[in-house]
């Protein structure tokens, strides 16, 4: 009989990211971005030992002598193979927005901007998206500012775009070809319905949907002892609240 | 670098566009049928630094592996202030693991002791949460705002006095 092996949403979403790191590439994890930079630490104790893993702020993660401008200058010159970024909405087509909620001019919200996720999002081979709230205000039918596009013509150059979105009650898989999002698989504890009722738009679901396998208690375990303290300088905070404890 | 414009790519179909005429969407020359953006460049009339330690000269050393020499070249004009200034002259040896400004960019340089507060600086001393947390409550209105600006701006003569205001004897100087 399975044993139930309780964790946070946090963690289920870094070990689903982890899974998703190749051996051999190059990670780039933007600041303020804990849940990826958890996985990517995992990924590389468990399977993925030879990744060139950059963590902005985090200084055992930094090979660059000057600063945030080298990983940018990387994705320009096509060497960034995976990245990870957030934002406050999400629509159908594979927008994401980091600017405003409502009118630009007369904003509900304000948040501090792109930096350079407006470049990266189409530089970086593939990106990664996630986001700790899984609802109808987060997932719309049309971002109310285009942060960086999902789907771009062919006259516009990009090295990659939108793999995956992780979220507590889902993964998405983008597809490149509809140029939009598919449910590929249900986080334990949800539904295919359950998804379905929390995102405001549309969202198909692959003929393959399945439930994403749960935590392994390796996966936990490293998370729990090497990520958390590779992790507590950088964000303690995170750690504290997030991850628990062996 | 001093060049008229740079070519970046991505950002393409992004609203960010729309509300900055800095940013120009044009064909790439060298790969006709290719949309590119130029950026101009910005130029600012000041950049401000705050230092671990300055000389008299100008030379000095900011924490991290930031981009500062970066702005502090674009910028016409570079203010230094300093935690430290010190007695003989700054090399670039100085700076182990920080950024060497070189006197050659930086025109004026000030004293100023706990200079970054209320945010941290690097291993020297923390964030000022409480003042943080006064700062963000007074910025959501103008009147309060106001307030604070008189408090701790307007109303001090001097940094030292500033210092005092915000209770210089309760912050703890580490190293």
């Amino acid at each position: 009989m399975a044993q139930t092996v309780d964790y946070r949403p946090e963690e289920l979403m870094a070990v689903v990211i982890s899974r998703e790191v190749r051996d051999c590439e190059t990670v780039g994890v933007g600041a303020v971005s804990p849940i990826p930079a958890a996985g990517c630490i995992l990924a590389e104790q468990l399977h993925a030992p030879h990744i060139t893993l950059i963590i902005l702020d985090g200084e055992e993660y930094y090979p660059f002598p000057a600063g945030g401008s080298e990983l940018h200058f990387m994705a320009q010159r096509g060497e960034l193979d995976l990245f990870f970024l957030s934002g406050i909405q999400f629509d159908r087509r594979g927008n994401f927005n980091l600017h405003v909620i409502g009118d630009y001019n007369a904003p509900s919200v304000r948040m501090a901007g792109a930096y350079g996720s407006a470049m990266l999002y189409y530089m970086a081979h593939r990106v990664i998206l996630f986001r700790t709230e899984h609802t109808r205000r987060i997932f719309v039918e049309q971002v109310d500012f285009v942060t960086g596009a999902g789907v771009t013509p062919e006259n516009v150059y990009r090295e990659g775009g939108p793999a995956l979105m992780v979220t507590p009650k889902a993964v998405l898989a983008w597809d490149k070809t509809a140029g939009e999002w598919l449910l590929d698989s249900v986080q334990p504890g949800s539904s295919v319905e359950d998804v379905r009722q929390n995102t405001g738009f549309d969202l198909r679901v692959s003929p393959s949907v399945h439930t994403t396998p749960p935590p392994t208690a390796r996966e936990l375990h490293v998370l729990r002892t090497v990520v958390k303290e590779k992790l507590t300088r950088s964000y303690p905070d995170f750690v504290r609240e997030k991850i628990l404890s062996i | 670098m001093g060049v008229p414009f740079i070519a970046v790519r991505g950002l393409l179909h992004s609203d960010i566009l729309k509300h900055r005429p800095d940013l120009l969407v044009n064909e790439n020359p060298f790969n006709p049928g290719e949309q590119v953006v130029m950026a101009q460049p910005i130029r600012p009339d000041v950049a401000v630094f705050h230092a671990v330690q300055a000389d008299r000269w100008g030379n000095a050393i900011t924490p991290g592996h930031r981009d500062d020499l970066m702005m502090a070249r674009a910028a016409r004009r570079v203010i230094v202030t300093a935690e430290e200034i010190v007695a003989g002259e700054l090399t670039r040896r100085d700076a182990v693991d920080d950024t060497f400004l070189p006197a050659i960019d930086v025109e004026v340089v000030a004293h100023a002791p706990l200079g970054a507060h209320p945010c941290g600086f690097g291993s020297l001393y923390e964030h000022d949460d409480t003042h943080c947390r006064e700062y963000l409550a007074a910025a959501k209105g103008e009147a309060s705002f106001q307030t604070y600006l008189e408090r701790y701006i307007h109303g001090v003569r001097s940094h030292r006095e500033y210092l005092e205001r915000v209770g210089e004897a309760t912050r703890q100087v580490r190293g």
